[in-house]
């Protein structure tokens, strides 16, 4: 094990009785860089994502924080935003902010209300009347608004007009830094391809493609969202 | 500033810093924005900023002073051998594609003498 | 564990305001039928309640684990242990500001119905009348009803835990395979069928012990606590011992 590994994740299988999410999965990730998890619907991102943040439980294979096995402790180190809606409908936007500053150690409250301003999300609206761009929106603000080593953001982009998209994108590169790492999931792939150091391609819950961004632009002669319609072109 | 996602995108902010700084928009001693600034501004990835960074300073291009962030050379013979460099290649460039099109030496020259 | 009080209280005050204020405005309706509408509010309310009750704690735990916003506890940084132990005395404090307001409601009936017959009220009075009225009455006092509520609290939140951890183990280790379902509700009937039949073999086992009290006609509030005992203690026990499985899946095998 790597020092500089902040995540090691090692022969991961999830089966559901009526198919394999993921199937053996092997992936090293280094800290400091930004990570696209690439991969159409149904390809195991999310899955991933999931038992990473243990909200599900793997079938075989371990994860690693850090170099430890994951525990309820790791979540501390893991900033997770799920790509559903998961915010308490009747809870109004600063009660939400309120709940992360009271159940995480390193949740930056002022950051947060900064963020809202900026992206003009009213505390004082209700969570179940915000329009799907604004929830997304808000959910990435609280993500970020933690202050950790992992976060993984999933489909951060989804959902949200183009205008807030580059807003969104923007606040992932301000909160980035060298001791942070971002795993980044989207089928938006043009979109990201800017901020990535490292992509991750998987396919039908196999890991089927892994490397630096530049390399492959540099070997492959083509962006990596050339790359990606090349891999999935029969799916 | 616009990318071109097919092309490595270091490669593509090597050349227009080196741009920039042989049309005297950045001139000889200047300081860089740091690699994080740099990086927000162009919504590029961090480490792609440090990496230019880092090959053009083998370059000689551009020099780090500790603690104070990263500047432009303040050599003038280097900026000079800069221009040349750029100008060879935009020659090679031009000679390699006159030469697909059956152009020869002499007519390019000629060409170029003619030319508006 | 502070927190995760706080926000389940947070998230039930509406539903309890609302409750309450409606108890406030029925119970004020039925006084003006005379003593005979606050009696039957009193019978009434305590059947109402408890099904409110059981309904909400049974709610709020199920919300956590099908709905998405159950993310939002389990992302959390709080072991399983901690996350079944929030729930339980959750339903515990919930249960006893329960039984505290049914108490309020019996004092206020209970001065109106005191002040219907006698026309004036006097509270050490009326706390001697109500003693009286069902010692008189029934052969008991205000101490039996206290631990006979006690009792009940408890095979309630016993019944409730068996309730979570059927819930608990459909998420768990039952979340992948066919009739999980039905084979996490079989488990709850077992579950409860063998607290039946461990009590009754234990009480068995002790009740000797009590002939020497028992054979009075009439037992006092402290010998009802004692006879009570084993059925308490074991499904204290039992209670305890699934909370603690709860919690060990909710750590290690849990499948939103």
């Amino acid at each position: 094990m790597n020092g500089n590994e902040i995540l090691k994740i090692e022969n991961l299988t999830k089966k559901y009785f009526n198919k394999t999410a993921l199937e053996d999965v092997n992936i090293s990730v280094e800290k400091g860089k930004i990570y696209g998890l690439l991969g159409p619907n149904g390809s195991g991102k999310t899955t991933l994502m999931k038992v990473i943040a243990q909200l599900h439980k793997q079938t075989s294979g371990q994860v690693f924080i850090s170099g430890n096995p994951l525990s309820y402790e790791s979540k501390s180190s893991i900033s997770y935003m799920p790509t559903e809606n998961f915010l308490y409908d009747s809870f109004k936007v600063k009660h939400a902010v309120k709940f992360y500053a009271d159940m995480y150690k390193d949740f930056r409250e002022d950051y947060a209300m900064n963020i809202l301003e900026e992206i003009k999300v009213d505390p004082e609206f209700r969570i179940a009347k915000l329009s799907s761009g604004l929830n997304g929106k808000l959910k990435v603000a609280l993500a970020l608004s933690r202050n950790t080593d992992l976060y993984m953001l999933d489909e951060p982009l989804n959902g949200v007009d183009v205008l807030s998209r580059d807003t969104i994108m923007d606040l992932i590169t301000k909160s980035y830094d060298e001791t942070k790492t971002f795993i980044i999931s989207t089928h938006l792939v043009s979109e990201i391809e800017k901020i990535l150091d490292s992509v991750i391609f998987l396919k039908d819950g196999r890991v089927e493609l892994f490397g630096d961004a530049e390399e492959l632009r540099l070997s492959k002669g083509t962006s990596v969202e050339g790359l990606y319609k090349e891999v999935y072109k029969n799916v | 500033m616009e990318f071109n996602n097919n092309i490595p995108i270091y490669l593509q902010v090597i050349e227009k810093i080196k741009q920039d700084i042989v049309t005297g928009r950045l001139k000889a001693g200047d300081k860089m924005l740091s690699s994080r600034e740099y990086s927000t501004m162009l919504g590029i990835n961090f480490n792609t900023v440090a990496r230019v960074y880092k090959e053009m300073e083998m370059e000689e291009i551009l020099f780090t002073k500790r603690g104070l962030g990263t500047f432009i050379t303040e050599s003038p013979e280097r900026i000079k051998s800069l221009r040349y460099e750029m100008a060879q290649k935009q020659i090679d460039d031009f000679i390699r594609g006159m030469e697909q099109i059956g152009f020869t030496r002499e007519d390019m020259i000629k060409f170029i003498a003619e030319n508006k | 564990m502070f927190n995760l009080l706080k926000y389940e209280f947070i998230k039930k005050y509406k539903l309890i305001s609302i409750t309450l204020i409606s108890a406030l405005v029925l119970n004020l309706y039925l006084l003006t039928r005379g003593i005979a509408g606050s009696s039957s509010f009193l019978l009434l309310f305590p059947l109402v309640l408890s099904v409110l009750y059981v309904s909400d704690v049974i709610r709020t735990y199920s919300d956590d684990l099908n709905k998405k916003s159950g993310y939002m506890l389990f992302m959390t940084p709080n072991s399983g242990y901690k996350i079944i132990m929030s729930k339980l005395a959750a339903a515990v404090i919930e249960g006893i500001g329960m039984l505290f307001i049914y108490f309020l409601f019996i004092l206020i009936n209970g001065a109106f119905i005191i002040y219907q017959t006698r026309r004036y009220v006097d509270i050490n009075e009326v706390m001697n009348d109500i003693n009286t009225l069902l010692s008189g009455n029934i052969g008991i006092n205000l101490g039996h009803v206290f631990v006979f509520l006690f009792a009940v609290l408890v095979f309630v939140i016993g019944f409730i835990v068996t309730v979570y951890t059927a819930m608990t183990i459909r998420k768990s280790i039952f979340s992948e395979i066919k009739f999980g379902g039905f084979l996490s509700f079989i488990i709850f009937i077992g579950l409860n069928w063998a607290l039946t039949y461990v009590s009754g073999e234990f009480y068995s086992i002790v009740s000797p012990q009590y002939n020497s009290f028992v054979n009075v006609t009439t037992v006092s509030a402290s010998e009802l606590l004692v006879i009570m005992f084993p059925v308490i203690a074991v499904s204290i026990i039992q209670s305890i011992i699934l909370t603690l499985c709860s919690g060990y899946l909710l750590e290690k095998k849990i499948n939103l």
